[in-house]
């Protein structure tokens, strides 16, 4: 079985937001909706300094605190390492959404849920990648096998040595990112 | 300051579960030492806890996005036990009903008084420990969240506990004044157990507070927030002035006046201990501050 992850070039990103917007049509979002963010982070000081893009969606922890704390067993592991919500089970109590670190979550009122990304599991099954991947005019995302060493993004992750967004927090989350 | 996904409904829930089950052992403590002259106290916490309890569960279930929408999801709740929402409700399942009964048996309502009434030392027991239970798991609820170190400590369970205990002897000394406005006197009794319920909580608050600034950058952020933040004129005038200060002194001449107090200070003490123990919950709910993770 596969274990899926993204590999992310923030040195790519130019914070152009296609990535959201895809990911908005790709699961038929509503306008302020969004399963992943651009997050801006000022680095250095004057005269040399910049602004770096980060692009944060569900980082499909290994040890994911979200599934953890669920009461119903809303949130669920599947063999591929992709973390989903079953739609059926939850109620909406919104524990996960204070358990992740990341703040990926949101609320989807008109079904009573929460929901995140989902590494757009439907395409990814028939042998496709997530929208975001597929859509970004820079190509900063990378999807793959992270068991795979010959895999595109095994390499990435390995020539780059990328790293997690916070792995001190110890969930093993399966997005590697490139810092600038 | 960042929006937490749970509000004002959780914040309620927070402060009536603890404001219940703090009554319900209040209730337990008159019945057990002195069942002769504080009879009405006994009787107004054990009334008020079950009613509180429930209408705090009322708050989770509106707050819940499914709650109404599609109840019969609800059933779910108790699927994971490695969740604290599942003890939650396993706990206050149990505990709502013993705290009736024990309503029903200390007030003799109806022929299940009666029944009741024959159980008394087993639904003191059992009622106890759940209301301890309930008390402490609603620090441990937030306590275990990765989501927002500020939560993460186990003095958020201690915190939650002693301001249980005071705001439950408020709700019991309250309800003891409406059902039999002549025992006001012998509320001066139970002045001592707010004494020491506010020290003990106003000691962890200040422990909290001042851990939380050197645990870690987030919870450092919260912790500011409250003392010298946006959020702090609310912290320190409706916690600590409100809250704490004015009812620990009031209390303490309660005690040593003995019944020479004017019952509106009696009674507004208590009225003091209830919006700083649900203005602590709002506070540390609305402070809890993510990881910085960019």
């Amino acid at each position: 079985m596969p274990r899926y992850g993204i590999a992310v070039d923030t040195t790519k990103c130019i914070g152009c937001h296609a990535c959201r917007v895809a990911c908005q049509n790709q699961n038929g979002l509503e306008f302020k909706e969004a399963y992943n963010w651009i997050k801006q982070r000022d680095r250095g000081k004057f005269p040399a300094f910049g602004s770096e893009f980060v692009p944060v969606q569900c980082n499909h922890c290994e040890k994911a605190p979200c599934q953890r704390v669920c009461p119903t067993g809303a949130t669920y592991t599947t063999s591929e390492g992709v973390v989903l919500v079953n739609p059926k089970t939850c109620v909406g109590c919104k524990y996960c959404m204070e358990a992740c670190p990341y703040k990926v979550r949101i609320v989807e009122h008109h079904k009573g849920i929460v929901e995140k990304c989902r590494f757009c599991i439907e395409l990814v099954r028939e042998g496709g990648a997530p929208a975001c991947v597929t859509t970004c005019p820079t190509q900063v995302r990378i999807f793959g096998d992270l068991d795979d060493p010959n895999s595109e993004i095994s390499q990435f992750v390995a020539q780059h040595r990328a790293q997690p967004l916070r792995p001190d927090l110890d969930t093993r989350p399966k997005i590697f990112y490139r810092r600038s | 300051m960042v929006e937490s996904a749970w509000g004002w409904l959780i914040v309620a829930y927070l402060f009536l579960a603890g404001a219940g089950s703090g009554a319900f052992i209040a209730a337990v403590a008159c019945d057990l030492l002195a069942p002769d002259w504080s009879k009405a106290l006994a009787r107004a916490g054990s009334l008020a806890a079950g009613p509180l309890v429930a209408v705090g569960t009322v708050c989770l279930v509106l707050d819940l996005d499914a709650g109404l929408w599609e109840p019969w999801r609800q059933i779910y709740l108790v699927n994971n036990l490695s969740s604290m929402i599942t003890w939650g409700v396993l706990i206050l399942a149990l505990f709502i009903p013993i705290a009736l009964l024990y309503a029903a048996a200390l007030n003799e309502i109806t022929f299940v008084g009666r029944i009741a009434s024959k159980y008394t030392q087993y639904l003191r027991g059992v009622g106890s420990f759940l209301a301890v239970s309930t008390a402490a798991y609603t620090g441990v609820l937030i306590a275990v969240v990765n989501g927002v170190p500020f939560w993460n400590t186990p003095l958020m369970p201690l915190l939650f506990m002693a301001s249980a205990m005071s705001t439950g002897l408020a709700v019991a000394m309250i309800g003891a004044a409406i059902i039999d406005i002549r025992t006001i006197k012998t509320l001066s009794n139970f002045a001592l157990g707010h004494v020491i319920f506010l020290a003990v909580e106003a000691v962890v608050l200040m422990m909290f507070i001042f851990m939380s600034l050197t645990r870690s950058t987030e919870a450092a952020m919260s912790a500011s927030m409250l003392i010298s933040g946006v959020l702090s004129p609310y912290f320190w005038v409706l916690v600590v002035v409100l809250g704490i200060l004015i009812p620990f002194v009031l209390s303490i001449v309660e005690y040593y006046e003995y019944g020479e107090m004017p019952k509106s200070l009696v009674v507004g003490a208590d009225l003091l201990v209830l919006l700083g123990g649900m203005s602590l919950r709002a506070l540390i709910i609305f402070s809890g501050t993510p990881p910085q993770v960019v």
